[in-house]
């Protein structure tokens, strides 16, 4: 019998999902340095690096709540970024990464390795694995009938 | 197929297992509706807990827009006519469709950078279809809506929630 979802959350590791794409930027990156990487890059955070090593985060969320009305391009990431972000490692389970993202209600998670490489995760992600474990559960449900569904409008 | 008891994967249809001899005839029956798959489909929307929707009027502002955002700590608002379903924003749409843009938020109606027309559940939906509509057209919020009413919302965050405490439980 197939392993439930719930083995599978508890055994599979972060670093086996496939990677988000994640900016990186240093302390002194100007706000709308980071605002058009965002952007172009289709990300939802830029990491924050001195001399390689993870510092702070800024996120979608961190521009609807403090710098959409009110920020200055000019004003270095470093004044603006979220220190001490909660992490995870490359080889911590997916299950961890949930009960994280659940329990201190952080969506996107970066990932520090031993080297000190870095990456992000999200709740996305999460869902991504579980539609790909379940095609037949969830991707594949039939159409319903009061909805045109050439490409949805949503957010 | 695995086999439960040492984990190797034996050629379908075996009786017994190749390496430990364990009993598998039977096994291989299609999964029960009881785990979660099973739940993801026969659960309904409207028994989880759904964020609460935050509306605001055509006429509101981007800057009035965000700011409900901020008080609701939300990451998106409905717009909508009494009661009826116009159209949807959220956080990423402020740097995409204000930001990028260089438009004012104070001069800016919110019905010129909304998503109009948003796909929305009914609370009948199984979560699966919810995760199917955020993984497939990369949505995070789906409002919610029965009998012309928005009832709120199911964010990727609620899915994860309700993931989290299925596996908590059981």
């Amino acid at each position: 019998m197939r392993p439930g979802i719930e083995e599978i959350l508890k055994k599979v590791r972060i670093y086996e999902l496939p990677q988000r794409a994640v900016s990186m930027v240093d302390m002194s990156t100007p706000l709308g340095e980071v605002y058009r990487l965002l952007d172009e890059e289709h990300s939802v955070a830029v990491l924050v690096l001195e001399e390689k090593k993870l510092v702070g985060i800024f996120t979608e969320r961190d521009i609807l709540y403090r710098t959409a009305l009110e920020g200055d391009p000019a004003t270095p990431i470093g004044e603006l970024m979220t220190r001490d972000a909660v992490t995870l490692r490359p080889d911590d389970r997916l299950a961890e990464a949930i009960a994280v993202m659940t329990e201190k209600g952080i969506r996107h998670l970066p990932i520090v390795s031993a080297k000190g490489e870095t990456g992000l995760i999200g709740g996305r992600d999460v869902l991504r694995l579980i539609a790909d474990y379940y095609p037949e559960t969830v991707l594949n449900l039939p159409p319903r009938l009061n909805q045109k569904m050439s490409r949805p409008e949503g957010g | 197929m695995l086999c439960p008891n040492c984990g190797i994967d034996n050629i379908p249809g075996e009786d017994s297992c190749e390496s430990c001899g364990t009993d598998l005839a039977g096994l291989d029956l299609p999964e029960a509706g009881s785990g979660f798959r099973g739940r993801m489909l026969s659960d309904r929307i409207g028994d989880l807990r759904l964020s609460p929707a935050v509306t605001v009027a055509p006429d509101c502002t981007v800057e009035e827009a965000i700011q409900r955002m901020r008080q609701a700590r939300s990451g998106c608002v409905l717009v909508a006519d009494g009661g009826e379903l116009l159209g949807i924003f959220n956080e990423r749409h402020v740097l995409t469709r204000v930001l990028r843009e260089t438009r004012d938020p104070a001069a800016t109606a919110i019905t010129e950078v909304m998503s109009a027309g948003p796909l929305a559940l009914s609370p009948e939906d199984p979560p699966a279809h919810a995760v199917h509509c955020m993984v497939d057209y990369g949505f995070r919020h789906l409002p919610v809506v029965a009998d012309g009413k928005i009832l709120g919302y199911v964010s990727v965050r609620n899915i994860l929630d309700y993931i989290h405490t299925d596996l908590s439980v059981r």
